[in-house]
């Protein structure tokens, strides 16, 4: 694992030649154990030996950067002029810059050496139980990957960071059928930094597969309605991705279209909402360290009791439009609970849906979106009726999360992100 | 380009079993110029190869991060010890070999010129320059310049080598307006296509056409209205149809999907579509030319052919990999790809598009009363049931025969093989757009095209 630390100290010395005086890179060595499963089966054992090289040059106020995958003192040294050579082309914008010195750290998370045989008895284990406990239920394909990844990363103001990590993922994408009829796809996704666990009793894999098996006999809904969409785990964190990157992310500030330009410390949702990232959450596998800035990544609120904390800025982004920078350029979602149970939030439902999926585009500026609900259900006064197809749902995304009816207290937590069910009013359903 | 140093290393392939050796580099180029600033200006290669063992329906997959003799031997060893170590895991799995489809040398296609980012980002600068200078009222804008090319050396032990480049460069441009009641609203245009930059960009100007249609149709859709929501007879743009052929119909159609319980696989011979519709999957060569994106070889050594889909309505087969061939006693033609040097080849589309017509498009619109024209779709995304939706960023109604006003971003959807049964009207010439990633597992560079079609559709609203 030294060699890495070689390569640095290599590299240092090629653009201290090259006469760079200020840089940031990162050279990461990353491994990979995959096991593919196709239509229940294993089918393809792949391996993945892999480097990364990123470097950024700001000479006279101007910023290029390139990278690679080779390690090479010759691929180096391409690196180092191409990142040079595209910094010189470039037109002076001082925004362009990099972290302070944020000291020298060694990061180490996760497992290093796995354990391949359990990893597989634990891929077969599930691939089992769903055939026993599910036997609706096709696994069309199923991924479990073992990914390892060491990484130094300096920028000239003297920092430097070192991470080891290493972690398991299993995924599965499924359908279902019975009597000729077929559902759509399905999936879950769980990350883990141990096996102790049947990956059954983790994410949200047993309630996938339930979901899936009731899905296979649905019916679209007659005309179109006002109504309330209780949005899964999977769900919500797709609509709170959406939602970051509709109103707080760098474009849309830098470009001042954002709707929420000018809103930080205001409410901008429901008092039942706050979202953060938090890389160091104990539930979260192999959080973020060092952000693709440099920075020590911190955990940040983005959005408290509906109160909009700070826009999500990288250093550019930042120094571009006189805001602060936020340390956290990575994902490790984590909403905070309600305090009512699924089971009440469903009954208090008089009209709508329990929807799985959003199929649909990122919404444009106006934050208007359109899609079709998939792995949805229909709920009506209390209870839940059927599966739908065909059933489309239209909004504002900035208007559901003030129209937030309930937050469930129970939580999903998938080693990525940790998310509850969250209910939302003034959502058009429509159906054929 | 990749120097071909391989062939040397099929004297280490294993008996008995069916071998692909793969060096590959991909190579990529950003520019992003946000509203006048470079906010990206990067270069990256990505370079390796792999190695991937069939055996006994089994396969073992091994990439290394170097173009190297000592790295083909690697892999061609890690590979044969994961497919052994699966038969471990697996027990006994005697499942005949798939046959050879022929083997020999197919002719390398075209070198990748590479170009100085300076003159990337002049070009972009330009065009930027241009558009703040015409349209100055425009809320925001964007420009953004992406290359990524791939160069591939293949070997195989019972089918065809290769050496295959297939480069390809874009200038994406957004503009955004905002409307009267302050919301904005965007749209983009891809300007480029198959080649590298010089074939391309060599004259950014002959593009200021397509900026000023860009213009005109962003600034028609600040003074858009909500569609109304319900199901619509409408005029799909070839754009739409090219979003149809792939995501709606394509992906139930690939072998794996269709294994996986996909829509297809009871409706192979039969109606699907009414017999104004045909649908291929183009390899190379559409209509006598070079289709958008034109694949000549697979990662399975497969030598690449068109596949009908759809043949008058009718569902005449599949996109296959040699053993989903197999499988479902079809001739597979060339469609099991992968994207970088370290991914394993699923099956994948090429250049896949609705076949043209009779009208003219002018007929289309002045023949629908109430309805729509959907012209360009920013997304879509299609289930194994074939119900599908796409996001509609620039359309317009139609009224009594003509054009109304423009559209705001809605959502069209169905499900694909009830939906094609009512198109009743198809343009006579195809729109192709090439731009495109198909995201699979992996990600993939797809060509997609289609005619004007008339049909019924169901439409999202407010």
């Amino acid at each position: 694992m030294n060699e890495l630390r070689e390569v640095a100290d290599l590299f240092d010395d090629i653009l201290k030649d090259k006469k760079i005086e200020k840089y940031n890179y990162v050279l990461v060595q990353s491994g990979k154990q995959e096991l593919n499963v196709e239509n229940g089966e294993f089918k393809l054992l792949r391996t993945v030996y892999d480097y990364y090289t990123s470097l950024k040059v700001y000479k006279d106020n101007k910023m290029g950067s390139s990278s690679g995958n080779d390690l090479s003192r010759e691929a180096l040294v391409k690196l180092a002029e191409d990142s040079d050579s595209a910094a010189q082309s470039s037109p002076e914008d001082p925004c362009h810059d990099i972290a302070p010195d944020q000291g020298k750290e060694v990061f180490r998370q996760g497992i290093y050496e796995p354990d391949m045989d359990k990893f597989i008895e634990r891929i077969q284990e599930c691939l089992d139980t769903i055939k026993k406990e599910y036997p609706k239920v096709l696994v069309m394909a199923a991924v479990g990957s073992y990914d390892r990844s060491h990484w130094i990363s300096r920028n000239t103001n003297g920092t430097e960071f070192e991470d080891y990590s290493g972690h398991y993922s299993f995924y599965i994408n499924i359908s279902a059928s019975e009597d000729g009829v077929n559902t759509g796809i399905s999936g879950a996704y769980v990350e883990v930094d141990n096996l102790d666990k049947p990956f059954m009793d983790l994410g949200s894999m047993r309630k996938s597969l339930e979901d899936i098996s009731n899905s296979i006999h649905t019916k679209s809904l007659d005309g179109k309605f006002d109504g309330t969409v209780i949005l899964t785990p999977a769900a919500a964190a797709q609509f709170i991705s959406m939602l970051i990157v509709n109103y707080i992310s760098d474009s849309v500030i830098i470009d001042g279209t954002s709707l929420w330009l000018d809103k930080v410390g205001e409410q901008v949702a429901s008092d039942k909402l706050t979202i953060s990232k938090k890389p160091f959450d104990e539930r979260i596998v192999c959080g973020e360290r060092g952000t693709q800035n440099g920075f020590r990544a911190e955990d940040v609120t983005l959005i408290d009791k509906g109160v909009l904390k700070t826009h999500s800025l990288t250093l550019y982004a930042a120094n571009k439009t006189g805001r602060k920078v936020v340390k956290n350029t990575g994902w490790d979602l984590v909403i905070e609970p309600g305090d009512k149970s699924l089971d009440d939030i469903i009954k208090s439902v008089d009209k709508g849906l329990i929807m799985g999926g959003f199929s649909g585009g990122q919404p444009g500026p106006n934050g208007e979106f359109s899609g079709v609900a998939k792995n949805s259900f229909y709920v009506e006064n209390g209870e839940v009726k059927y599966a739908v197809s065909e059933t489309m749902v239209n909004g504002n995304l900035a208007e559901i999360f003030r129209n937030i009816r309930d937050i469930s207290k129970e939580l999903v937590c998938d080693g990525t992100s940790v998310v509850p069910y969250i209910a939302v009013d003034g959502v058009v359903i429509s159906g054929k | 380009m990749l120097t071909d140093i391989y062939e040397v290393h099929k004297a280490l392939f294993e008996d008995g079993a069916q071998t692909v050796l793969r060096a590959q580099e991909n190579r990529y180029r950003v520019v992003e110029i946000l509203k006048g600033n470079i906010v990206s200006n990067s270069r990256r290669e990505s370079k390796g190869i792999s190695a991937r063992v069939g055996k006994n329906g089994l396969f073992g997959f091994a990439s290394i991060a170097e173009c190297s003799d000592e790295a083909a031997k690697k892999v061609l060893k890690a590979a044969s010890e994961n497919v052994k170590l699966l038969a471990r895991h697996v027990g006994g799995n005697e499942i005949i070999l798939p046959p050879s489809y022929g083997t020999g040398r197919v002719p390398t296609n075209c070198d990748i010129v590479d170009t100085q980012q300076k003159r990337i980002i002049d070009a972009c600068r330009k065009v930027d320059d241009h558009i703040a200078r015409k349209y100055p009222d425009l809320d925001s804008r964007v420009v953004y310049y992406s290359e990524d090319s791939q160069d591939r050396i293949i070997y195989t032990s019972d089918a065809c080598d290769g050496h295959l480049v297939t480069p390809r460069c874009y200038i994406y441009v957004y503009m955004s307006l905002k409307t009267k009641d302050g919301n904005p609203v965007e749209l983009f245009k891809a300007l480029g296509g198959f080649g590298s930059f010089d074939d391309n960009f060599s004259d950014v100007e002959q593009y200021y056409p397509d900026l000023e249609e860009l213009y005109k149709k962003v600034k028609d859709k600040a003074e858009g209205v909500y569609a109304e929501a319900g199901y619509k007879t409408v005029v799909l743009g070839g754009m739409m149809g090219g979003m149809l052929a792939h995501e709606a119909v394509g992906h139930t159609v690939e072998a794996d999907l269709v294994m996986g319980g996909s829509v297809a696989g009871p409706n192979l011979g039969k109606r699907v579509a009414s017999d104004l519709v045909s649908l291929v999957d183009f390899a190379h060569t559409y209509n006598g030319e070079r289709a958008p994106l034109p694949v000549y070889m697979d990662d399975e050594g497969i030598k690449a052919e068109d596949a009908v889909l759809i043949k008058d309505g009718i569902l005449t087969g599949y996109m296959n990999n040699r053993e989903t061939a197999e499988r479902y006693k079809m001739k597979p033609a060339g469609n099991a790809r992968g994207w970088s040097f370290s991914d394993e080849p699923l099956i994948r589309m090429r250049n896949t598009c609705v076949l043209p017509g009779k009208n003219t498009v002018e007929e289309l619109i002045e023949s629908v009363e109430d309805g729509y024209y959907l012209i360009d779709s920013g997304n879509g995304q299609a289930d194994l049931t074939g119900e599908f939706m796409f996001g509609v960023t620039c359309g317009y109604e139609i009224k009594n025969g003509k054009l109304g006003r423009a559209l705001l971003d809605t959502t069209v959807s169905g499900i694909a093989f009830e939906m094609l049964k009512t198109v009743d009207m198809v343009s006579n010439e195809v729109e192709w757009s090439s731009s495109g990633f198909c995201g699979k597992k992996q990600q993939m560079a797809v060509g997609m095209g289609g005619p004007h079609m008339r049909c019924k559709i169901m439409i999202g609203g407010r």
